[in-house]
């Protein structure tokens, strides 16, 4: 009986300790964080305060990432919002030792070579910045907005699946939660479930 | 015979050959998944239902993903590549491994290997041999980094008029891993609650109690986003599970799920319980959370009132209206008694009915309204005997009198059986009224039934005293009795001619046994029938006051002897074993047969589809079916939009219709829904269809599926 007791005791401390990483709520302020970019230079989410900023997750070796970025569609997002002034941060969250870990020059040269538009790549080998956003998957996408509330988190689009020609057909959650909310309207879709390769994170 | 053994043994072993056709996903030089189709038969044999099975092998460290992923991943997909007439089941999934990755990530699925089995139901006349099946399967694979595999493969099986069961021990391990269905017990329960963004459900099991290991595997639709479940607490009697939602329809008040226990986590001696669910699963919405509980109290009240004009009820209504006219002379008070005392039964029917369905809704049973009663053959031969007892009665070919009151008949009883009598025509109504959900309260119920014991409760309320209005009113206000005719001899007639009525209705539920167990079972149960009027002619003859003890005893024993053998025999054997196959007994014209699996396949190659709910014990149905459905101008407008019409019989129970209708928030049928094309969302008609909103809808929805 004691035993069980304590059993229970530990299980619902662990599960606690657990859900102080878990996703934080729409609506809620967008946990600050600061990480180094391609170029070593230290970004964090307070310096853009005022501005929307877009969160995604990368891992270059993930048939999800590259089914949004092998025809473009990754890169004509990043473009046009950029263009509008969203602040677009790309992190990779892996692990050193595992997949879609990737060095500063390794990043540098796969931007040239997929020729991506995103503000700044940031590197997260620690998984900081996935932990504090509870992000698990690759794409995993959130959306910020000048005051700093989150006000999408989830998959990229509504088709869950690796295969590219499945985009034309899809709903851009993405694409929709920044067109709502810079023509000042609620975003319909505010939170679904991201699709992806999980993220591989540091073990402590 | 030494021959035929081994013509049998080079046909198992062709068999064998051509059906084990492997497709293996390789990367990096490694196989990471063998796929493979398999069979659990040596044979097809035509019309005979087997069980095929997508075996995928891993690479030591790879993983494959359960119906529902988790944090990451992708579920397995199989798409069947069958003959016309051929029909493939759902995935049955084997209970999943729970896995937890560094960053809190769960997943769910399978290692080294995993079977996924479909039921595959071959037509009733298969022409070809060997028969080719073909499957493509999709997947995806992970271990540190995920890769999407694909295979197409093949199944080639010989038809044969037998065949011999094929990897048994294969699938026999995998069927130990099958979840099974929600036990049916009163020590078993599963309640769930809502607490703020958390679900919790409470599982009543001493069976689960005492695993180490217990979970709540969650299978969230459409498009709720579930967190992390977690054991809340757990005692000897069960365990609460707490299941975060982070995303939902605001309404959402379970989930699908299944309760795993064993002796470690994903232990090999898992098994689990599939959750019983209140949830309305599709996306359909129901008009419940548009309209308070007042305004449903109100139609509950309004459908009630209507149930006295239904056409099954009204020979019971009658006679009361008949005995309103005979009290017209009598003394106010005892005339406010005795409709008081009819007020009294219907609302003791609908209150007990109440207690009865909200029992059956915390015991996790599928409860509708009157397929509940009228779907159970027996609950219909009770009612053709209560019918025919009482039509014989109204005839005079007997009395129905207490011993203090033998000489007296049922008019001229005492103000004590008048009352009681009173109560009893009071449930008799209500009873007769079950078949007639009238179109407000189907909604009302419907509503009800997705609610609080409380608000069940309520809605009964609200339906009896909707139904005794009338006569509570007419009684506690004699004054309005004036309005109708002073009695007299020709009472006498009426009372006869309303035994006609009954039989008229006797009729109607004989059609009923007739559609539910074929002619044979009808036969049997009129037969059945036909004893007990002679049976109620023999009380009516001989037990009489002149009659001597011992002539009144012989009649009486001769009776019961009569009554027994003829239940035996007739219905606790012919009728018994009197069956229909609804299959069989198509439905005719260009309709065709309803099955989920039929009204998917259609709509996913995009085919407009209309689904028409009925029942043969449905007057309702019938109506409409007659004056709108088979009209000529609308059968040529189906025809002119190209749209599948299927009909869904109810009459019998079918327990996928009843899932259907419960995902359409109705308690019974008729139902009439219109699946405009592939992603559209249904369309509901009311349950009194008309032609002009039929045709209406129709035109709109070909102009917005162009």
């Amino acid at each position: 009986m004691k035993t069980k007791l304590l059993l229970t005791a530990i299980t619902t401390l662990a599960a606690g300790a657990l859900y102080a990483a878990d996703v934080p709520p729409v609506g809620s302020a967008a946990p600050d964080f600061s990480a180094p970019d391609t170029n070593g230079k230290t970004q964090s989410l307070s310096e853009y305060k005022g501005k929307y900023v877009v969160l995604e997750w990368f891992n270059p070796e993930c048939p999800f990432v590259k089914k949004h970025y092998g025809g473009g569609n990754m890169q004509k997002l990043q473009q046009e919002y950029t263009g509008k002034g969203v602040v677009w941060l790309t992190v990779d969250s892996n692990a050193p030792g595992s997949e879609g870990n990737i060095t500063a020059e390794q990043a540098q040269k796969i931007m040239k070579s997929w020729n991506t538009h995103q503000t700044a790549l940031l590197l997260d080998p620690e998984s900081k910045v996935a932990k504090l956003y509870g992000a698990k998957n690759t794409p995993n996408m959130v959306v910020i907005n000048p005051e700093g509330k989150i006000v999408y988190e989830g998959a990229i689009d509504s088709k869950a699946s690796p295969n590219p020609a499945d985009i034309p057909s899809s709903t851009n959650y993405v694409k929709a939660a920044l067109d709502e909310s810079l023509g000042g309207k609620a975003v319909s879709n505010a939170q679904t479930k991201p699709y992806g390769c999980h993220i591989t994170y540091k073990s402590s | 015979m030494i021959v035929t053994r081994w013509a049998k043994l080079i046909l198992s072993l062709t068999a064998i050959l051509v059906a084990s056709q492997a497709s293996g996903q390789n990367y990096q030089g490694r196989e990471l998944v063998k796929a493979s189709l398999i069979a659990d038969t040596s044979a097809v044999v035509p019309g005979k239902p087997f069980i095929a099975g997508l075996l995928l092998r891993m690479a030591p460290g790879w993983h494959t993903y359960w119906k529902f992923s988790g944090d990451a991943g992708l579920p397995t997909e199989i798409k069947w590549t069958v003959p016309p007439g051929w029909k493939v089941g759902d995935i049955q999934w084997p209970i999943p491994l729970k896995t937890i990755d560094p960053g809190d990530i769960q997943t769910y699925g399978y290692q080294d290997e995993v079977l996924l089995l479909q039921e595959i139901t071959p037509p009733a006349k298969v022409d070809t041999s060997p028969v080719k099946l073909s499957a493509q399967a999709d997947w995806l694979v992970c271990e540190k980094i995920c890769i999407p595999g694909g295979a197409n493969l093949a199944l080639e099986l010989l038809t044969s008029t037998s065949s011999e069961p094929k990897n048994t021990d294969l699938l026999a391990r995998y069927r130990r891993l099958l979840p099974q269905k929600f036990p049916d017990s009163k020590t078993v329960a599963a309640d769930w609650s809502r607490n703020g963004s958390d679900l919790l459900v409470k599982v009543t099991s001493a069976t689960v109690a005492n695993y180490p290991s217990v979970d709540f595997f969650p299978i969230p639709q459409g498009s709720t986003v579930v967190g992390h479940p977690t054991v809340q607490s757990r005692n000897a009697d069960g365990v609460t599970f707490r299941v975060p939602v982070e995303a939902s329809d605001k309404n959402l008040s379970s989930m699908p799920g299944l309760i795993v226990f064993a002796q470690h986590e994903n232990g090999n001696d898992r098994a689990a319980w599939e959750l019983p669910t209140t949830q309305v699963a599709s996306s359909i919405k129901s008009p419940a959370p548009a309209r308070g509980l007042a305004t449903f109290l109100l139609f509950g009240f309004i459908g009630g009132f209507i149930l006295n004009l239904m056409p099954c009820v009204l020979p019971v209504i009658s006679l009361k209206i008949f005995g309103f006219i005979q009290q017209a002379g009598q003394s106010r008070q005892k005339i406010f008694r005795s409709g008081l005392a009819f007020t009294a039964g219907i609302f003791a029917w609908f209150v007990g009915l109440a207690l009865l369905l909200i029992a059956l809704k915390a015991a996790g049973r599928d409860v509708t309204w009157g397929g509940f009663q009228f779907t159970n053959a027996y609950f219909v031969l009770g009612l053709s005997v209560i019918v025919l007892v009482f039509a014989l009665n109204l005839f005079g070919v007997f009395e129905i009198s207490l011993p203090q009151s033998l000489t007296r008949g049922l008019l001229a009883s005492s103000e004590r059986n008048d009352n009681l009598g009173s109560f009893f025509q009071g449930v008799f109504a209500t009873v007769l009224a079950t078949p007639c959900t009238a179109p407000f309260l189907g909604t009302a119920l419907g509503f009800a039934f997705t609610q609080s014991p409380i608000v069940i409760l309520a809605m009964f309320f609200a339906v009896a005293a909707g139904m005794s209005a009338p006569y509570f009113l007419l009684s506690a206000q004699p004054a309005w009795l004036r309005f109708l005719p002073q009695p007299g001899p020709w009472m006498v007639h009426v009372k006869q001619f309303m035994g006609f009525l009954l039989l008229a209705t006797l009729l109607f539920l004989i059609y009923v046994l007739g559609a539910q167990r074929g002619l044979d079972g009808a036969i049997w149960a009129t037969c059945f029938l036909l004893i007990i009027a002679v049976a109620c002619w023999m009380k009516g003859a001989f037990i009489v006051p002149t009659a001597s003890a011992a002539k009144r005893a012989v009649v009486v024993v001769l009776m019961l002897v009569l009554l027994l053998g003829s239940g035996f025999y007739f219905i606790g054997d012919k009728f018994q074993s009197a069956t229909i196959d609804i299959a069989q007994s198509a439905s005719g014209g260009d309709w065709q047969r309803f099955t989920p699996e039929r009204l998917q396949s259609e709509r996913d190659q995009g085919h407009a589809v209309f689904v028409d709910f009925t029942a043969a014990w449905c007057l309702t149905c019938k109506f409409n079916e007659k004056a709108v459905l088979e009209n000529s101008e609308v059968r040529d407008s189906f025809q002119r939009h190209g749209i599948v019409k299927l009909k869904a019989d109810w009459t019998n129970g079918d327990p996928a219709i009843t899932k259907l209708l419960q995902q359409f928030g109705r308690p019974g049928v008729p139902l009439y829904v219109l699946y405009p094309g592939k992603s559209a969302e249904p369309i509901v008609f009311p349950e009194l269809l008309t032609k002009s909103i039929l045709l209406d809808k129709l035109e709109t929805i070909t102009v917005a599926s162009r």
